[in-house]
């Protein structure tokens, strides 16, 4: 439950816009959606803030389509990890069963999958170039 | 036990055998000569892995005696299937993946069929040809994501089928629903949204009017099911039984769900999920008795410490004295090697253990509950359909052992009315699993009733479904139909 519980604390956490000053662009695709309702809730995040409860940046996607797309610029070039999840009811929430298991769809960078807790850092991260990345990940 | 009768079957069986040894070429002959492993003893036939496509629809021959002619329906079975690959054993039976067998029997004629359930664990070990998922008593592959239950669901410990959808059924993942007919797996049953990915124990208890309780176990939290007759989801909740014990099954009366807490605990269900568990008798085995209509109205009650797996059935007096039927152990089973050695053809007496004992637990409106016990060793109590949570008389379970393997040998029945015991002994040369009631037509009481069930014939190598008649076991089996081949030992199975 623990292991659980901390999983939902690390794909809900708050998604705080907090800009940095610098040049590089980064895309990320989201495909593979099943459910084309609601909104991807998508967090961005660095080594220090990746664990913890605050995002370097976030988008909130509206899903009409098996796919969405968000561009963050301004970002500092190096490395980083996405957490998101499919707020499928718009209830801002990530769901979980009564045990506390999520009951919506949620994803990490590089597709990297947790193994009785979230992906970890080292599986999930990815570089953003000077001159800008493209990411993409598969729900499924 | 009749010993004519039992030595006539035998005979019977042994002569008609010269052509079925002929005709089962795909299995292969051990050591002595009896279909097995090479190397390995005749019983661990029941520990080997079924073919990887399961088996294809084939009619068993009738062997023995006249199939009933009201016997019409399918009996669904599971069972842990893949115990070996190439030179890798799995860690445990409990985690080999399910294989659902299905024998159709209409107008006298058994035909069986059997399908791995497709589950995640089971396609992604295929394709490696090696164990990957973590489980009971699996470690796991640190390559392996579980994101979640049933990312480790084996699928393999008993089946349901509720308004013509057939369920496999695990205890610590969701319910896999599957084709009755064709045995394809569809994929996890999802009760309801906010319940994906629930637990669903492998011992739902249906009512007499086809409604369905289960239970979903998460360290000391309960969630209750209760389905309609038609599948949906009517009801569920949460209740609490204090501590994170190890519930396999559970029991039911018309009016209350009785939680069985054994003090056999696990904190921490890290993989192997069988290391955690720690034997805590200074508990007792205490009983949290919910009432169905209101799940907040509970009371508990005490009884010495005890373990278990499995339970008959509940019924209450007059008076509201509880009583039901369970088999109980002095302490629990598991970690002593069993589940381990066995699919590794090893045995000792000492792998036996401690017995279970088939035992009535009263339970009084007030004070502690009171252990009366049969002294019948056996397991894989049943009951009548019909008198699910009804006061009733008879209890059929298998029995029986024998020093130098595991299994059973026998199959008996209490009546706890007159407290007379009836049993057949099979003998030595075959592994008796889990045997059923079946309602004959017409008949309303519970001695009106078939008992079928498989039974592996080790020295034919050669699987074998069973009827008897429950008004008298003793008498012996009234047919016998023989598969061509063998087919690993199951747990538990549904007549539908």
């Amino acid at each position: 439950m623990t292991r659980t519980s901390s999983l939902i604390a690390l794909i809900a956490a708050s998604f705080v816009a907090i800009p940095l000053a610098s040049a590089s662009e980064l895309t990320v695709t989201v495909e593979g959606i099943a459910d084309a309702k609601g909104t991807i809730m998508l967090g961005l995040f660095d080594e220090a803030t990746y664990n913890g409860d605050g995002a370097v940046n976030g988008a909130n996607l509206k899903v009409d389509s098996t796919s969405v797309t968000a561009t963050f610029e301004g970002l500092e070039p190096g490395e980083y990890a996405v957490r998101l999840y499919h707020d499928l009811n718009d209830d801002g929430e990530m769901n979980t069963n009564p045990f506390g298991m999520p009951t919506e769809p949620y994803a990490f960078s590089n597709d990297a999958k947790g193994r009785f807790g979230p992906a970890k850092w080292d599986a999930a991260k990815f570089v953003v170039e000077a001159d800008g990345t493209t990411h993409t990940i598969t729900m499924n | 036990m009749d010993l004519s009768r039992r030595h006539f079957i035998e005979a019977g069986l042994g002569a008609g055998m010269v052509g079925t040894l002929g005709a089962c070429a795909t299995n292969t002959h051990g050591a002595d000569g009896i279909a097995g492993a090479p190397g390995q003893p005749a019983w661990h036939l029941g520990y080997q892995n079924a073919p990887s496509n399961g088996f294809e629809p084939e009619a068993m021959k009738l062997v023995f005696g006249k199939p009933p002619a009201d016997l019409r329906g399918s009996l669904y079975r599971n069972g842990p299937a893949q115990f070996q690959y190439g030179d890798q054993y799995a860690s445990h039976w409990f985690d080999g993946d399910g294989l659902i067998h299905r024998i159709a029997i209409e107008d006298g004629q058994a035909v069986h069929k059997a399908r791995f359930v497709e589950t995640r664990k089971r396609r992604e070990e295929q394709a490696a040809g090696a164990f990957l998922a973590p489980g009971f008593g699996t470690l796991g592959d640190e390559s392996y994501y579980v994101e979640s239950s049933d990312d480790v669901n084996a699928a393999n410990t008993s089946v349901m089928v509720v308004d013509g959808e057939l369920l496999a059924l695990w205890e610590a993942g969701s319910a896999f629903a599957m084709d009755a007919e064709s045995l394809e797996t569809k994929g996890p049953k999802v009760w309801r949204d906010d319940l994906k990915a629930m637990p669903f124990l492998a011992h739902p208890k249906v009512e007499p009017d086809g409604r369905v309780w289960n239970l979903a176990v998460g360290g000391s939290r309960v969630g209750i099911y209760l389905i309609g007759k038609s599948g949906e989801l009517e009801d569920f909740g949460m209740v609490d039984m204090g501590r994170a014990a190890y519930i396999h099954d559970w029991t039911m009366s018309e009016r209350h769900l009785i939680i069985l807490v054994q003090p056999w605990i696990n904190e921490n269900l890290r993989p192997p999920v069988v290391a955690g568990f720690e034997w805590q008798p200074q508990h007792g085995l205490q009983m949290l008795i919910v009432d169905k209509d209101d799940f907040t109205n509970q009371r508990w009650a005490q009884a010495p410490a005890r373990a278990f797996f499995h339970t008959g059935s509940a019924w209450e007096e007059n008076d509201g004295t509880i009583k039901f039927d369970v088999v109980l152990y002095k302490e629990p089973v598991l970690g002593v090697g069993g589940g381990a050695a066995e699919i590794r053809g090893e045995w000792t007496a000492a792998n036996a253990g401690v017995d279970g004992v088939l035992t009535q637990v009263v339970i009084p409106t007030n004070g502690d509950a009171r252990l009366i016990e049969t002294g019948i060793v056996g397991e894989f109590p049943q009951v009548d359909p019909r008198y699910r949570g009804k006061q009733r008389q008879l209890t059929a379970l298998v029995s029986g052992s024998t020093p130098n393997r595991p299994g059973a040998t026998g199959l008996s029945t209490h009546n706890w009315m007159t407290g007379e015991s009836r049993q057949f002994e099979f003998g030595a040369n075959r592994m008796v699993e889990e045997f059923l009631f079946v309602p004959k037509a017409g008949g309303s009481s519970e001695t009106d009733n078939w008992l079928i069930g498989p039974v592996l014939n080790l020295k034919a190598g050669v699987t074998e479904i069973c009827v008897f008649d429950a008004a008298n076991v003793s008498d012996g089996p009234v047919c016998i139909w023989q598969a061509d081949y063998s087919w690993p030992l199951g747990f538990h199975g549904t007549w539908a």
